[in-house]
């Protein structure tokens, strides 16, 4: 496997996990604010942190693809 | 599970053309494409405490469809790969089947363009197997579709994705998912009638376009996916001419990729934005009681 390929894995993969981290917080903070409890607030969180997280790798490989020449 | 074994059987005549095309390669292909996709979803399942449901058939057609979307010099591993990051990211990361937000084949397959746009290349002839332009690279080159014969392209003759060359066996199994009543075929006619239009407003063959690239492959079978798919009437119909748009203009302009791989399709992009909508489009176009 080339060099480029693993790079370019590693990268999609910290943007999923990057994003997702930061949704988890921007979420929960949201459903606090709403008055939902932890218990619940919690796995409503998580999954929509989720959805960012793909909604971000589907973007960043997008923007990847068609402006290669950046990073290919 | 009835639907999804209708499918396999639905995608049977391309991917028995592509090995007929492609001989020993192309199984290579399809096996590691729908042990990896059937492995991934099993173990990520076991691991996480889930039932295991791979015996429903749609992890094997995830597998399945991703290897057909790839050409016949990718290495083994890369579809491996790929199939295993469609099969984790793009279904069980929200739960599993029915609650995925892309198509997990297609997201499969734009890991694929994005991690190994290398092994896409040389694309070479069925049969013979040589090395020669697919038939949307002569048209970004020449400007032009009369170079290439429409009977080739119907019948599988020009070089492509193992699974997308021959557009005949494609319609046999569109046709079978149709009659079967398995499909929702208002999203591939929007597609192609609007694909139809594009074409004849830019004076182009539109058989040509029918027949080129993965627009068969991917508005049949990969646009129509259930769980990734509008409900209802009017929302399939917008999702369909979405995908015919965003095709066309792929076709057109395309996204050149300095020193690499030009990309002249457009497909994967197509139904996997489509597939944002999906939310929207089931929310604005329920149909209200009365």
């Amino acid at each position: 496997m080339a060099l480029n390929s693993v790079l370019r894995l590693i990268s999609v993969l910290m943007v999923m996990l990057v994003v997702g981290l930061i949704g988890f917080r921007i979420s929960s903070s949201r459903l606090k604010k709403k008055g939902i409890e932890p218990e619940k607030a919690v796995p409503q969180a998580k999954l929509q942190a989720k959805k960012y997280s793909l909604i971000a790798a589907f973007l960043y490989m997008v923007a990847m693809v068609s402006v290669a020449g950046l990073f290919m | 599970m009835k639907m999804m074994y209708g499918m396999l059987m639905a995608l049977t005549p391309a991917a028995l053309y592509a090995i007929y095309a492609y001989r020993l390669q192309a199984l290579f292909l399809i096996l590691t494409g729908v042990i990896s996709a059937v492995a991934a979803e099993a173990i990520f399942q076991k691991l996480t405490g889930k039932k295991i449901t791979v015996k429903d058939g749609s992890a094997a057609i995830t597998g399945l469809l991703l290897s057909l979307a790839v050409s016949v010099s990718t290495p083994l591993y890369a579809l491996g790969i790929s199939a295993v990051f469609g099969i984790i990211a793009g279904k069980q990361l929200l739960g599993g089947l029915g609650k995925n937000l892309f198509n997990p084949a297609m997201f499969g397959r734009l890991f694929y363009l994005f991690v190994f746009p290398d092994s896409i290349l040389p694309w070479r002839q069925p049969v013979d197997l040589t090395t020669a332009a697919t038939p949307l690279e002569i048209l970004r080159e020449t400007g032009s579709t009369a170079g290439v014969s429409i009977l080739d392209q119907f019948l599988g003759f020009i070089p492509g994705t193992i699974g997308e060359i021959s557009s005949l066996m494609l319609l046999i199994g569109f046709a079978y998912l149709v009659y079967r009543r398995f499909v929702r075929w208002r999203i591939p006619a929007s597609a192609f009638a609007t694909v139809l239009v594009l074409a004849i407003i830019a004076g182009q063959n539109p058989l040509f376009h029918f027949f080129a690239g993965s627009l068969m492959l991917g508005a049949c079978f990969m646009a129509t996916d259930p769980m990734t798919s509008p409900r209802f009437e009017k929302g399939q119909i917008i999702f369909g001419i979405g995908i015919g748009l965003i095709i066309m203009s792929m076709r057109w302009w395309g996204w050149q990729t300095p020193g690499e791989y030009v990309f002249t399709e457009g497909t994967t992009f197509a139904v996997l934005t489509m597939n944002l909508f999906v939310p929207y489009l089931n929310k604005k176009f329920k149909p209200s009681r009365s």
